[in-house]
């Protein structure tokens, strides 16, 4: 899947995970995709249902099998 | 537009959060300009709180030296501040609180030859009066219907407090409420009656709510309301106020164009 | 009759104007009390003249200064 912008945030803890997301997707259009590589644990427990809350789609979650997850999420997806 | 650091990012996080604020909301914050006229009991949260946001540029207008008794309310002052400008004080705090913030300071009283320079000089977006006699609270109020500023107003004494919300065009003003000021020494002060150190923070913390709602244009001001508190029964109430049409300033047919110096109080120069 | 008066009931005999009404309640300072009837302003000049009915509700507003140094 193509992205119009990529994040990683296996640098950092929650909340910022979701800080750092949130502030990536101010910066996109609506319907415009970001690439997310995060942490496993905390960061993909609570991210994906937190982007949900705000509106945002989530179109494709993968497993990288080095500790890290993708997620490809798309702005305003669900509004 | 500006872009976060990533410090600010970890700094404004718990604002970020808010879906009423986010990244946009947290640089309008540190885009906009407030005024703190008085930097003592009300003053002094409002500019730590507001500082604490980041509001990127806080005025701070008072010509008076920290006093020992200032110290049980004026939290942004401390006690090895005693005998300073209270302006330096209150400089000195908001840098250790947040670098992001800039300080601008006005040794002065306010009157009616200097308020308009004074709002002018940054042009600044928000006024919160924090004050301590009435002729300065006519003042600012006059100043920013003239000027056409939103502005806090308040007040405190012994266990109450009020405050009201002022925005140019759509809520009453002071005057609406209080038509002129009262006579010097008619109305108790604080220095006489007292006043629980607390109030200053409950109601000036208030205040820079106010004005960050302004600055974020979300939920509704105390425009055309004013909140009183009192802290011994824990009541607020809200207290629906309508625009005056007789106000003398505001109403359908102003009396009060130009700026005016009421009487202010005896030993003014105190340094 | 009952009226509110900062928005707690009052007992009333008789229909009180709203001089009567602020000696009534013993309101410090009266003349510097901004009244309202109702959510209305009522004028200074007014004040023995308007009267608080059955059902009422009065708002009595007070200045609040500060320290001012004297």
């Amino acid at each position: 899947m193509n992205a119009d912008e990529f994040l990683d945030i296996t640098d950092v803890v929650c909340p910022m995970t979701f800080v750092k997301t949130k502030v990536a997707l101010e910066d996109l259009d609506d319907g415009q995709i970001l690439e997310l590589r995060l942490n496993d644990g905390e960061p993909i427990q609570n991210l994906p249902r937190s982007l949900k809350d705000d509106g945002h789609k989530i179109l494709e979650l993968a497993n990288n099998a080095d500790g890290t997850f993708t997620i490809f999420v798309e702005k305003g997806g669900l509004t | 537009m500006i872009k976060l650091t990533n410090e600010q990012l970890e700094r404004y996080s718990r604002h970020i959060i808010l879906s009423q604020v986010g990244g946009t909301g947290q640089k309008k914050i540190l885009s906009s300009k407030v005024l703190i006229i008085g930097t003592g009991g009300l003053g002094s949260p409002a500019a730590m709180y507001l500082a604490a946001a980041g509001v990127g540029h806080i005025g701070l207008v008072d010509y008076d030296t920290v006093d020992l008794s200032n110290l049980q309310r004026q939290i942004i002052h401390q006690t090895c501040d005693v005998g300073r400008a209270k302006i330096e004080s209150g400089r000195e705090t908001i840098n250790a609180l947040n670098p992001d913030v800039q300080v601008h300071t006005y040794d002065e009283q306010v009157t009616a030859a200097n308020i308009r320079d004074i709002i002018h000089d940054l042009d600044y977006d928000f006024i919160i009066d924090g004050t301590d006699n009435f002729p300065a609270k006519f003042l600012i109020n006059d100043a920013c219907v003239l000027m056409r500023k939103p502005f806090s107003h308040a007040g405190i004494i012994r266990f109450q407090g009020q405050t009201i919300t002022y925005v140019p065009g759509e809520s009453p003003c002071y005057r609406c409420v209080f038509n002129e000021p009262p006579p010097k020494d008619a109305v108790p002060t604080c220095r006489q009656a007292g006043v629980l150190g607390v109030m200053g923070g409950v109601i000036g913390t208030i205040q820079a709510t106010e004005a960050l709602k302004y600055i974020l244009g979300v939920g509704e001001l105390l425009t055309g309301y004013l909140l009183t508190y009192d802290a011994l029964t824990m009541t607020f109430r809200k207290i629906r106020v309508p625009h005056n049409r007789r106000c003398k300033i505001c109403g359908e047919q102003p009396t009060i164009t130009e700026l005016v110096d009421y009487e202010q109080p005896t030993c003014d120069f105190k340094r | 009759m009952v009226i509110k008066v900062n928005g707690e009931n009052l007992n009333l005999e008789k229909s009180l104007n709203i001089a009567e009404l602020l000696m009534a309640v013993k309101a410090a300072q009266p003349e510097y009390v901004t009244v309202q009837l109702n959510g209305e302003f009522v004028e200074r000049d007014d004040f023995p003249k308007i009267f608080a009915n059955d059902g009422d509700e009065v708002e009595f507003l007070y200045f609040m200064g500060g320290g001012q140094r004297d």
